[in-house]
């Protein structure tokens, strides 16, 4: 059963990613986003007279550009097009898609341009991140992404030594998989054999969370092209195919993590899973995805999260990653493209993840291509303060 | 510039003035030709023990003319090309005096390429030996420090560059307590250098550690221009790429409602005012208009606190220098959850613990309670958040 208010499928027919990288200072905004919009363009066989509609996005406070896509308009391809703007922090690049999907299912358009972006280089992280807070309240406090609340709450649950090994592993899988990106930002070439050593050497950032286990700052961008069925199935032979999307938020809040088994917090990541999933008959996610593109910001929330988009309980998470079966060739493999800890450029980051997990449905992902076929794929968004965005995306349209 | 075997005819040329041997050049009085096909040609005149060498299009009164191909010209001069086997297939022919030419060879020492692959330890070498050149006072104005370079591995060394009153030496060996001391493998440290890797990465991966002031080894950018890699010397003169500096400064006001600005009134008469929701009974901290989960308007105020048990003591290792004030806060810092006496749950009220206190705090877990804490007031109260300074052990 599709999503009951979706008027008409709508099919991924065009993807472009640039490649990530710590600075982009050979090109300016517009230059760099017209790389990814070329890529896409190219990968669907379509010119920019093809689209009708362009949504652009990014979290304009890092750059501090207001109404970028006015200055981007001819690196973007929107000029005397329908031009749609998104902001919404870490979920962005996934906001841009639900936005595109919607506007494509309900008829509007046939053909619609998603370009998130994003060039950290040339502002503040920090600073947008912090004015990002609640200006009443929680500015003075922020200073940041960072927070070792996960690693403490899992170190509490699970003790030291299995949850710190595990967030390694965890990282260094991601690692694996980066080296196989040509798009990744960082890609360091560590193996198993270095748990030990990374958890010593690598430099602490907030209680348990080291700076191995975080996302990096990247300049880049990702453009997605999205057609209506019809038109999909005439643009290329393999289009993928969104089945449903799901956007879930919190009030602001940093009490998100529950340390008190009387008084459990019912996570965004969870309850988008489980009305998602209801909707559209799954009972057994794990069973059902064939792969999961996931917006794991740092290897502690990636390896805390896994439990909750897949409706685990108790350690089954831990034993999944522990076990590998979270690795290319595994049960279900997680982020096949490196994640968020191998590039990160923040308005790009969410519609990358959609983007890979549609490059893994069509068997299009390279070096990064899981063995197995791919038929069922489910990507996430992050940002805020749980704010979460959740994707399924599917080979054929049977469902 | 087309390159043969990685070396430009003109890179032969240009070189001619430092392997110019005035000693073999005695008693010569004569220009000599270059007719290098494609390329131009060069005029080389000696008289004196002194040398020119102009590209000129009139080569008439030159004792020889070496007339040849760019190939064969740098391939012989690199000695890649046998010079006889060229002579005798007509790829190298020379119009004139070929005695006279001969002399010409005793003239100029050999002309090395240079070197393709430089070597960690070359890089190494030249890295350390071009840092006092590339020492920018500008970016080091007010600095008194020592800045210590433990390169490790069989191509490393140790240098420590003092930096005191706009001036920067050098030495190459690590004494005393510097200011800050970065410690990096050698090919790393190259990689860092030319571009290949960032710092971030490194140290993420562990594989750089800073011991002392992190802020200055990231001011070391400012401090020190770019190094040039050498190989890239030769490369072609790219386009400048220019990128503009700017700042946004801007003043804010907000006004914070009836709700909040209850709250924060409290906080200037010393009270800790949540609001409890109806429908689910959580007390909200800040206290806010409605309760999101219940979608319930939230009118009761209740006085919470001020005392209470730390649940969550997030130690912060590193700071971001604060968008709002410049300021970096010292590391470590801890950020904590505190749940005020006549709260449960998660209801916990965030802020900070006294600095030298940091450490000395027990976390709540379920039932376990937390170590008892008290909030410290600041003298001059505005209504907001600062108002508390920060939390102490309540002792």
């Amino acid at each position: 059963m599709a999503h009951r208010k979706k008027n008409r499928n709508v099919g991924i027919v065009g993807i472009g990613q640039t490649h990530y990288s710590s600075h982009r200072e050979d090109v300016n905004q517009p230059e760099m986003i017209h790389e990814a919009v070329r890529i896409a363009l190219d990968d669907a066989g379509l010119s920019i007279n093809d689209v009708e509609a362009v949504v652009h996005g990014n979290m304009e406070l890092f750059e501090m550009v207001f109404q970028p896509d006015l200055w981007h308009v001819l690196g973007t391809g929107a000029y005397g097009k329908d031009s749609y703007r998104i902001t919404t922090g870490g979920t962005t690049g996934a906001t841009l898609v639900a936005a595109a999907d919607n506007l494509v299912a309900s008829g509007m358009y046939d053909v619609v341009m998603a370009i998130g972006f994003e060039k950290l280089q040339e502002g503040n992280t920090t600073a947008g991140i912090t004015n990002m807070a609640d200006p009443l309240w929680s500015r003075k406090l922020q200073t940041g992404a960072l927070t070792g609340s996960t690693g403490y709450k899992m170190i509490k649950e699970f003790g030291e030594e299995r949850a710190t090994n595990a967030a390694m592993r965890m990282r260094i899988q991601n690692d694996k998989h980066a080296c196989l990106n040509p798009n990744s930002h960082r890609a360091f070439g560590l193996d198993f054999e270095q748990i030990e050593t990374l958890k010593e050497s690598s430099p602490r950032l907030v209680g348990s969370l080291q700076l191995i286990h975080m996302c990096s700052q990247s300049d880049g961008a990702c453009v997605m092209i999205f057609a209506d069925e019809k038109k999909a199935k005439e643009i290329r032979e393999n289009p993928v195919w969104i089945r449903d999307h799901i956007t879930v938020h919190r009030e602001e809040t940093f009490n998100i993590f529950g340390f008190d088994e009387e008084y459990p917090v019912h996570m965004t990541h969870r309850f988008a899973a489980e009305q998602l999933y209801n909707r559209n008959d799954i009972d057994d996610p794990v069973e059902y995805f064939d792969v999961f593109e996931m917006y794991d910001p740092s290897a502690w929330w990636g390896l805390d999260w896994l439990r909750e988009f897949f409706l685990l309980e108790g350690d089954e998470h831990l034993k999944l990653v522990e076990n590998g079966e979270t690795a290319i060739g595994g049960k279900i493999p997680i982020n096949p493209s490196g994640g968020v800890t191998a590039a990160n450029p923040i308005g790009a980051t969410a519609m990358a993840r959609v983007a890979e997990a549609a490059l893994q449905v069509r068997g299009d992902a390279g070096a990064h291509q899981i063995p197995t076929p791919v038929n069922h794929a489910l990507a996430s968004g992050f940002g805020g303060t749980m704010w979460t965005v959740l994707f399924m995306l599917e080979k054929q349209l049977n469902w | 510039m087309s390159k043969e075997f990685g070396v430009k005819v003109e890179d032969i040329f240009n070189t001619m003035e430092e392997r110019f041997r005035p000693e073999g050049a005695k008693g010569v009085d004569d220009s000599f030709g270059y007719d290098i096909k494609g390329r131009g040609r060069w005029k080389l005149t000696v008289k004196d023990e002194k040398m020119t060498i102009t590209m000129d299009e009139d080569l008439e009164n030159c004792v020889a003319v070496t007339v040849t191909d760019p190939e064969t010209f740098v391939g012989v001069n690199i000695g890649k090309v046998d010079p006889m086997k060229a002579f005798n297939s007509g790829k190298f022919t020379v119009k004139g005096d070929l005695g006279a030419l001969g002399k010409t060879a005793k003239m100029f020492k050999k002309f090395v390429a240079q070197v393709r692959q430089m070597t960690t330890k070359d890089y190494i070498v030249d890295m350390f030996g071009t840092l006092v050149s590339r020492f920018q006072p500008s970016g080091a104005e007010g600095l008194d420090v020592t800045i210590a370079y433990d390169i490790t591995g069989p191509d490393g060394g140790q240098w420590m560059a003092t930096i005191k009153d706009g001036t920067c030496s050098l030495e190459n060996t690590i004494s005393g307590t510097p200011t800050v001391k970065l410690e990096v493998n050698a090919p790393d440290w190259v990689d860092l250098m030319t571009g290949k890797v960032d710092a971030m990465s490194l140290l993420s991966a562990g594989k750089a550690a800073i011991e002392g002031e992190t802020q200055l080894a990231l001011k070391l950018g400012e401090i020190f221009s770019p190094y040039v890699d050498p190989m890239d010397a030769d490369k072609e003169p790219e386009q400048e790429l220019i990128a503009l500096k700017k700042v946004i400064s801007v003043n804010q006001r907000f006004a914070t409602g009836p709700v909040l600005g209850k709250m924060l009134k409290g906080l200037r008469e010393k009270k800790i005012l949540g609001n409890r929701c109806p429908k689910c009974g959580r007390i909200q901290l800040p206290a806010r208009e409605s309760c999101a989960e219940c979608r319930v308007r939230v009118e009761e105020f209740v006085e919470v606190g001020p005392f209470g048990d730390v649940r969550i003591n997030d130690i912060a290792y590193f700071a971001s220098p604060d968008p709002l004030t410049g300021e970096t806060r010292e590391t470590p810092y801890g950020s904590i959850n505190v749940l005020l006496d006549g709260c449960k749950g998660n209801d916990t009220f965030w802020h900070m613990i006294r600095r030298d206190q940091t450490f000395q705090l027990k976390e709540g877990w379920n039932k376990e309670k937390g170590t008892r804490v008290r909030p410290v007031w600041a003298e001059d109260r505005k209504g907001e958040l600062g108002d508390i300074l920060y939390f102490e052990i309540d002792e």
